[in-house]
């Protein structure tokens, strides 16, 4: 089914001045694979909300233009009929499942549009054989890990076998082999005929799938490229303009565990943790972090590396690795920042861990984060990077030595995933040691200086770069 | 063992009527059964403790009722009394949350004719319970990584401050993905429109018919009971 856009424009005001999508004129053919790409806040995720219906039938607005699905105009059909034809899939795979269990999420759209419940099983058994997705059948959703939820969630869409599948931002939180995963979903659609539009970051993995690159820039389709060109044209183009290397980004370097390196280090001795005494999770004799350094932490999803940073941190473990924690000062960077914010001000975010409270150093912290001018701010209304500095400037104020980071740039464009680089930087010239967990290759090749690979709870490489 | 939605409704209702009007004897033939229940879904530690828990509850509020017990003693019956009545309520609930799906639900609704206005916040809903625990479960070890504790000189001086730093972090995350499950909804067709099929069979069974049958004599014998 062919999606075309006529001079659309969308403004989430009452005045299509502010318009964030501006006049768009766009052609997507029947079986075509286009990917959005642009910058944060450019107007790509509008764009494909603007195909699955939510705009203009949930989010209100200022519209102008039209936009056909095959020759149904968007604005006249219901949500209902839409979903008839576009399927969709969302970045946070935590909200966007409907059932506690996988069978019945997968089975949820046919559900409402009312398939036969016979129907309905034969899909099922059609799409977990298609996607392999036998293993994860009868389980808890809240159990899985994001990559499998993300694999529930695209076959749940498969199921009700739309023409359109539209994919915002589906590889956030996963990891290199899970994302190989979604390419090859995204390959079968494909070979069955369907039209795919992927508003992504991560380039990399939609290499040999994607027809066309759209690049968007200030609600305008700028140019766009075959992924060939785009390689062709270099990686200093495509970071000129904030996109993310189309090539994966290959780490190696010299061989050296971190105690070999020169000067001094942060040392963990005995590392473990099970939940059951004959599966350790994580089984660890010995962490080196060479001080005032950055480190980072790379394996699959489910390797123990979350679990490695809450026991660094004294999340987790016994009593005596908590207090060796609380010793040291560790500090966690969660991934969802909204969870570490409580106060009303930025900030008051940073006097409430400093003992003695001493407002000119905490300006000073906020100075270095460039965070001044947001002092009086509440901190939940900043935006996504903001608030994350200011989850930083509260882990320096209470004065911690060891800053651990939790995904800091899943999500991120590159020109973002450059600032959170040069945070990283400034904090190990304060003589910070950093821990950094992480899938982003581009993030480690510009910033870390030591690499840690895990896999099934253990340390199984550690390289210097 | 399972049960039709609209049985576990009907439970739930039941239970909650009788516990808050009708003496102990009744609550504890009430509590009976979501407590057997729940051991065909094999959760034996959950059940012993809830209803050693329970049962200790009622016999020494029975027990001590009547006495003179001081000001402390006060304390503790009136917290027995609490614990008694919202006991039942609990484990009913749980049991209810803990086996029923989704879609069955919603089927079972529909085929009470219940309009799907209803029926898909009540869903929303019950979907939403673990989400809250998983989000609260994050924000409980972010304020432990900033050093707020439950028992410090800090939350002494400003006891609502503690209420503040789990609340707004929660209620902003919430929020959030409330939003985004009803777009995920949304594109998936679940309308007030929609005319559901559901891949679970749901209908009445001996099981239903026993439950209903034991619900109902409780309720009978104690409208009958001999008023003195």
């Amino acid at each position: 089914m062919k999606i075309s856009f006529k001079n659309v424009s969308f403004s989430y005001t009452d005045s299509i001045d502010d318009a964030i999508i501006k006049d768009i004129n766009l052609q997507i053919e029947s079986g075509e694979c286009v990917v959005l790409a642009g910058e944060s806040g450019s107007g790509k995720t509008t764009i494909s909300k603007l195909i699955n219906g939510l705009i203009p039938l949930y989010q209100s607005g200022t519209m102008a233009g039209d936009v056909l699905l095959g020759d149904k105009n968007t604005a006249d059909m219901t949500l209902a009929e839409i979903s008839k034809y576009v399927g969709s899939v969302f970045q946070n795979p935590r909200s966007q499942f409907f059932n506690v269990d996988t069978d019945s999420e997968i089975a949820f759209g046919c559900e409402n549009l009312g398939v036969e419940p016979e129907e309905i099983r034969r899909r099922i058994d059609k799409t977990v054989k298609d996607f392999h997705l036998e293993s994860l059948l009868g389980r808890n959703i809240f159990h899985l890990s994001g990559g499998e939820k993300q694999k529930i969630a695209c076959a749940s869409v498969n199921a009700t076998d739309p023409d359109i599948f539209v994919l915002d931002e589906p590889s956030a939180n996963l990891d290199l082999k899970t994302v190989d995963d979604l390419a090859e979903i995204i390959k079968l659609w494909k070979s069955r005929g369907k039209t795919v539009v992927v508003v992504e970051h991560r380039l990399h993995y939609l290499r040999d799938v994607a027809d066309r690159i759209v690049y968007v820039k200030d609600g305008r389709v700028e140019c766009e490229w075959t992924p060939a060109e785009l390689e062709a044209k270099g990686p200093e183009y495509a970071a000129s303009l904030g996109l993310r290397s189309i090539k994966l980004v290959q780490l190696g370097g010299a061989r050296a565990t971190a105690s070999e390196s020169q000067g001094e280090s942060i040392t963990f001795r005995n590392l473990k943790f099970s939940y059951q005494k004959k599966f350790p999770i994580l089984d660890i004799p010995e962490l080196s972090l060479p001080k005032g350094k950055i480190t980072a932490l790379l394996g699959h999803n489910g390797a123990g590396k979350s679990t490695l940073a809450q026991l660094v941190c004294g999340l987790r473990g016994s009593w005596s690795q908590k207090r060796a924690a609380r010793k040291l000062g560790t500090y966690l960077i969660m991934q969802d920042v909204n969870h570490q914010l409580f106060t009303e001000s930025v900030l008051d975010e940073v006097l409430l861990g400093m003992h003695p409270k001493d407002e000119t150093a905490a300006f000073e912290i906020l100075e270095s984060l460039n965070l001044k001018n947001y002092a009086e701010k509440h901190p939940m209304a900043l935006s996504g990077g903001q608030k994350q500095r200011v989850a930083i400037a509260s882990g320096v104020s209470s004065n911690r030595n060891l800053i651990v980071f939790d995904e800091p740039t899943s999500g991120l464009d590159y020109r973002q995933m450059l600032a959170v680089s040069a945070t990283l930087k400034a904090l190990a010239n304060r003589g910070k040691t950093l821990f950094v967990i992480t899938h982003d290759p581009e993030l480690v090749l510009n910033c870390c200086h030591h690499v840690i690979r895990m896999d099934h709870g253990r340390i199984v490489e550690e390289y210097s770069l | 063992m399972k049960l039709d939605p609209r049985t576990k409704l009907f439970l739930a209702i039941v239970v909650n009527s009788v516990i808050l009007s009708a003496p102990p004897v009744y609550s504890v033939l009430m509590f009976a059964v979501p407590a057997i229940l729940l051991l065909f879904e094999k959760k034996w530690k959950f059940v012993l403790a809830f209803f050693s828990l329970y049962l200790a509850a009622v016999l020494g509020f029975e027990h001590l009722k009547t006495m003179d017990v001081g000001r402390v003693g006060t304390l503790a019956v009136s917290t027995m009394m609490i614990v008694s009545r919202m006991m039942p309520i609990t484990i009913v609930l749980y049991y209810v949350m803990q086996t029923t799906k989704a879609n069955e639900f919603m089927a079972g609704m529909s085929r009470m004719h219940v309009p799907n206005k209803v029926t898909i916040p009540l869903t929303v809903m019950i979907r939403f319970f673990p989400t809250v625990f998983d989000e609260s479960r994050a924000i409980g070890n972010a304020m432990k990584m900033r050093g707020i504790r439950l028992f410090s000189l800090q939350t002494l001086k400003n006891p609502f401050a503690i209420l503040e730093y789990r609340l707004i972090p929660l209620l902003v995350s919430i929020t959030k993905i409330g939003d985004e499950l009803s777009v995920a909804a949304l594109t998936r067709a679940l309308t007030p429109e929609a005319k559901r099929t559901c891949i679970v069979p749901i209908g009445f069974h001996v099981q239903d018919l026993v439950v209903f049958a034991y619900c109902i004599a409780v309720v009978v014998l104690f409208l009958l009971r001999p008023v003195s």
